[in-house]
């Protein structure tokens, strides 16, 4: 997701635009001079603003001077120069994450907190390179060791669904 | 991101599973309750709502003899949390704990639930608003400010207490409009709750805040400020002094912010009057009595039918006012 | 003097150690879990304060809420998770540091730093408290305007990117704040019909979401960073004193400004700690090292974080006003306890208030032994394969995100904040920046239109009360200097 800036500065200008539209059709409130309206107009407009600057390349000076200390650079271009072939699948990789935490919010309910949470830690665990021997124990423990934190210690109820904990019970 | 469908399915969904969460199946042929309960506050954590909640769950745990778990669902200015109470299976064990807003919200069409979209178990708190100015002020009575208010232009004075459209908001409209000026003749800032009001009376910022007398106590108690009158029939026990508006100048206006603890609509009848039966316990027992009191907090009890009562007039009054302000909806 | 005597008898009883040391660790191990705030963990003691006597009650918020605070900065060093909106400010100097190989250095910091900074902030609280009281009741909403917009100049400071797009990811942050109904006009704005966004978006989560998940997927392509050499964690406060000795000015400045603005009631320790690491940056003889992993900002915000915690105590005992959510939380045990909040305390109750501020200072010096043993505990995480570790991050984002408010849309808030991060980082957009603007949003438009509802459209008292004035003059004098200096270097010739 490496955009140059002359297209992350035009969205930024498009989201600006966009936002101050939807801000200036906000109806006044009687009394207040500065209406729910002026906020995100004047916070939209800045913001496109910026994003035209970005376009157009100004402050790009600064970048460069920043990305020769950024420690995690390095690290990154050595990846991706080190296996070229598959770059667009190995992009498509890190939506996994957020990919999970929807599966989570989605199916937590009908399967219960444990097999969503193993499912989750497996697939992670897994996608990182991970061997089965380390995966499989790891998405069977940590799903308890939260489970039994948050109904302890903080006495958060995380859905029992299929699986519930007879014997930990409720506090 | 998520389409909007999408989200509405989850309100429904996540309120089902709160409950499902508690227990797999409900416990027929038991006596109730056969397992924990759990208690939704639609507010945050560490709120006076949430601290009622806590301390009436954990009497209500030595009267039903089991646990009682009190869940904060936040979100959507209180909308979430009054969802997933409305939404949960009527089975007892899924219990909440609504407040004044429940009887604002659809005005303003934010949400379609109503007082009557709950089973009412018993009314257990209500704080009435004082009107409060700075100690430097020169009103010594709520009198003479009424008379400094209809003197001022129009909207020269400043008040505030709470957001845009809030309790205590409306409480100013109410009183203004029984005194037949316009609600919006004195001007509502909205900020951003009591305490940050009463910081900026005491700042020199505001003319007045209408806040209960609790969320006031410490700033008069550290001479920043004065209270002049509560709008409600009776006087604080805990301020004695204030007189109520009906003494003070003659005008019978009274409101108030109220906690009310709910189930979901359709619950047992049998269910119900063994919940109230405990709660009304709760509201005599000592520790209750005491906790409010420290609190500030306004002790009141009604049972099931006049806690319908109350909500529907309390309803019906707010809808009034909102419309006169201009904050409700169509 | 027989108050004080006495406060230390009330203090020193088993009973009572016993609760503070027992709330101590509970906050260290809330704390230390990634997404979860010391907030929570202080509101989830509330229900056992009812059993407890009044300076048990009150001593177990204190301690538990210290613990929790500075053990909210070890997910944040080790695993870039920050514990609270304040750490956020430095979240990424210490992972950068963790990653040069200095987990314990980075750690070594937050502690002893929070340590002095809270005894700091306790004898500012001891000595001061009512001309510190009398300045926060100074402030209107026109002082806090001016507040806020400082802190949002600080989002060119707390990254290491192009100044134009640090201040978009701020504007951006500040569109994000706009979303719901907790406007002044209260009225929705940008929530599709969505009952979920109307509360808008909370902090929590999207702080979890830029930070933690947006690591998560970076790791998803690179491959496994080489471990540090195995050898046993270095001692943990070794060099400390060294550090003390050699920035003993950000030490003293990030104490002062803790203080001065965690006094005020509402805008407190997260705005110090931004404030705290911009002054360090600005003012800092090598400024070109912020970022990467640099002590020097590391202890200026550090020591403002936790004195401005101590500090925002101040109004709440004065005033009844909380200085943040947990001072609020603590505030209903001081009623509930029958320690009401007010000038009364300090007069009637002497001896209360000096046992509270002895249970401060000893929650302040426990930390350091407690402090030492989790770091030991989690940095352990350190030594684990990626591979175990980032998959309990998913789950602890999603597991924390749920229980701030119970409401499952939370986890969406992290799941759609963690690609916005990662987008963002990848073009060099800094996240940091974006969260200041999150932070500031509500109350620089909150401040910015009730003042001028309250002046009738004048613009005069921004700048005609006494401490508006100064404020203004800050913000204005702050504004101008990087124009200067840009065009400075932009005159200079290119060679140089």
């Amino acid at each position: 997701m490496h955009l140059s800036d002359r297209v992350t500065g035009l969205f930024l200008v498009a989201l600006g635009g966009v936002a101050a539209y939807g801000g200036s059709r906000l109806p006044p409130v009687p009394g207040q001079q500065i209406g729910p309206e002026v906020f995100p107009m004047v916070v939209g407009l800045s913001l496109a603003l910026c994003g035209g600057l970005i376009a157009l390349g100004v402050g790009r000076r600064y970048e460069d001077e920043a990305d020769v200390a950024m420690v995690s650079t390095p690290v990154e271009g050595t990846s991706a120069s080190a296996d070229l072939l598959p770059s667009r699948w190995r992009e498509l990789r890190v939506l996994i994450p957020p990919a999970l935490l929807i599966f989570y919010v989605y199916v937590v309910e009908a399967l219960g907190f444990l097999p969503t949470a193993a499912a989750i830690v497996l697939v992670t665990a897994l996608a990182l390179g991970a061997r089965l021997r380390l995966a499989i124990p790891v998405a069977i423990v940590a799903p308890l060791a939260i489970n039994l934190l948050f109904l302890k210690l903080l006495r958060v109820p995380l859905p029992s669904g299929l699986l519930p904990l007879p014997w930990i019970g409720l506090p | 991101m998520v389409s909007r469908t999408r989200r509405e399915v989850l309100v429904g969904g996540s309120a089902l599973a709160t409950a499902a969460a508690v227990g797999v199946s409900p416990a027929f042929g038991q006596a109730y309750p056969a397992r924990p309960i759990t208690i939704i506050c639609p507010w945050g954590a560490g709120g006076g709502t949430d601290a009622t909640a806590r301390i009436v769950a954990a009497g209500l745990e030595r009267e039903l003899k089991q646990p009682v778990n009190v869940v904060n669902r936040t979100g959507g200015s209180g909308v979430v949390g009054h969802a997933a109470i409305a939404a949960a299976p009527p089975d007892g064990y899924t219990l909440g704990l609504v407040t004044v807003e429940i009887s604002m919200m659809h005005w303003q069409g934010l949400t379609e639930l109503k007082p009557d979209s709950y089973t009412p178990l018993a009314l257990m708190n209500e704080d009435p608003p004082g009107i409060q100015v700075n100690s430097s002020s020169p009103y010594k009575t709520v009198k003479e400010l009424a008379d400094a208010i209809k003197a001022a232009p129009h909207g020269k004075l400043k008040a505030s207490g709470t957001g845009q459209g809030g309790i205590w908001h409306l409480a100013l409209v109410g009183w203004l409009t029984a005194m037949g000026l316009k609600p919006d003749h004195v001007a509502w800032v909205p900020l951003n709750g009591a305490a940050p009001a009463m910081q900026d009376l005491a700042a020199g910022g505001l003319d007045l805040v209408t806040c209960s007398v609790p969320e006031a106590r410490a700033i008069i108690e550290a001479g920043k400020a004065r209270s002049l009158a509560v709008m409600a029939a009776e006087r604080n026990p805990a301020f004695k002094d204030v007189p109520t508006l009906k003494e003070a100048m003659g005008i019978d206006y009274t409101t108030g912010a109220w906690r009310v603890f709910v189930g979901p609509k359709g619950l047992p009848a049998n269910i119900a009057s063994a919940l109230t039966a405990s709660l009304k316990t709760v509201n005599e027992s000592k520790e209750f009595l005491d906790f409010m009191a420290n609190r500030g907090f306004g002790v009141r009890w009604a049972d099931a039918a006049g806690t319908t009562k109350f909500m529907d007039e309390a309803n019906k009054a707010m809808g009034v006012a909102m419309k006169a302000a201009g904050l409700a909806k169509g | 003097m027989s108050d004080i005597a006495q406060a230390f008898t009330i203090v020193f009883q088993l009973d009572i150690l016993i609760v503070i040391l027992l709330a101590s660790i509970y906050g260290l191990i809330v704390g230390a879990v990634p997404g979860l705030t010391a907030t929570m963990a202080t509101a989830l003691l509330v229900p056992i304060t009812f059993y407890l006597p009044p300076i048990a009650a009150i001593g177990a918020i204190i301690s538990a809420s210290a613990m929790a605070i500075f053990s909210g900065d070890i997910p944040g060093a080790l695993l870039r998770i920050p514990g609270t909106p304040a750490s956020a400010a430095y979240t990424d100097e210490a992972y950068a540091m963790t990653r040069k190989g200095q987990p314990e250095l980075a750690l070594g910091i937050g502690l002893w730093f929070s340590a002095l900074g809270g005894i700091f902030g306790t004898i500012a609280l001891m000595a001061l408290a009512p001309p510190l009281a009398s300045m926060a009741l100074r402030f209107s909403t026109f002082e806090y305007f001016w507040l806020a917009f400082l802190g949002l100049m600080c989002a060119t400071l707390v990254s290491r990117s192009s100044p134009v797009k640090a201040i978009a990811s701020m504007l951006l942050g500040l569109l994000v704040s706009c979303i719901g109904i907790e406007n002044p006009a209260g009225t929705p704005r940008f929530t599709f019909g969505s009952t979920n966004l109307l509360g808008g978006i909370d902090v929590i989560p999207a702080l979890v979401g830029v930070f933690a998940v947006s690591e998560v997927m970076r790791a998803m392509l690179t491959s496994e960073p080489p471990k540090p050499p195995r050898r046993r964690l270095g001692s943990i406060l070794a060099g400390q004193w060294a550090l003390t000795k050699q920035y003993p000015k950000q030490q003293f400045r990030g104490n002062i400004i803790g203080v001065l603005i965690g006094v005020l009631p509402g805008a407190g320790a997260d705005i110090a700690a931004w404030v705290a690491y911009s002054v360090s940056k600005r003012f800092s003889k090598e400024p070109q090292k912020f970022g990467t992993g640099h002590p020097e900002g590391l202890i200026e915000s550090g020591s403002g974080n936790n004195s401005a915690l101590a500090a925002g105590w101040v109004p709440a005992l004065l005033f009844g006003i909380p200085g943040d959510t947990i001072t609020a939380i603590a505030i209903g045990v001081l009623y509930m306890k029958g320690l009401n909040p007010g000038p009364t305390l300090f007069t009637e109750q002497a001896s209360s208030m000096y046992a509270l501020y002895i249970i401060f200072i000893v929650a302040n010096i426990l930390m350091i032994p407690l402090g030492i043993a989790m770091i030991r505990a989690s940095s352990l995480v350190l030594r684990a394969p990626r591979a175990s570790v980032m998959p309990v991050i998913v789950l602890l984002c999603a597991v924390g995100a749920f229980a701030t408010g119970n409401n499952l849309f939370a986890v969406l808030t992290v799941a759609a904040f963690g690609v916005i991060g990662y987008v963002m980082e990848r073009n060099g957009y800094p996240v940091a920046a974006m969260v200041l603007g999150i932070i500031m949003g509500t109350m620089v438009e909150q401040n910015l239109v009730t003042s001028i509802m309250k002046s009738d459209g004048s613009i005069i008292p921004f700048f005609d009360r006494p401490v508006a004035s100064v404020l203004a003059a800050m913000t204005i004098a702050a504004l101008l200097w990087p124009v200067f200096a840009w065009s400075w270097r932009f005159l200079r010739p290119k060679a140089a």
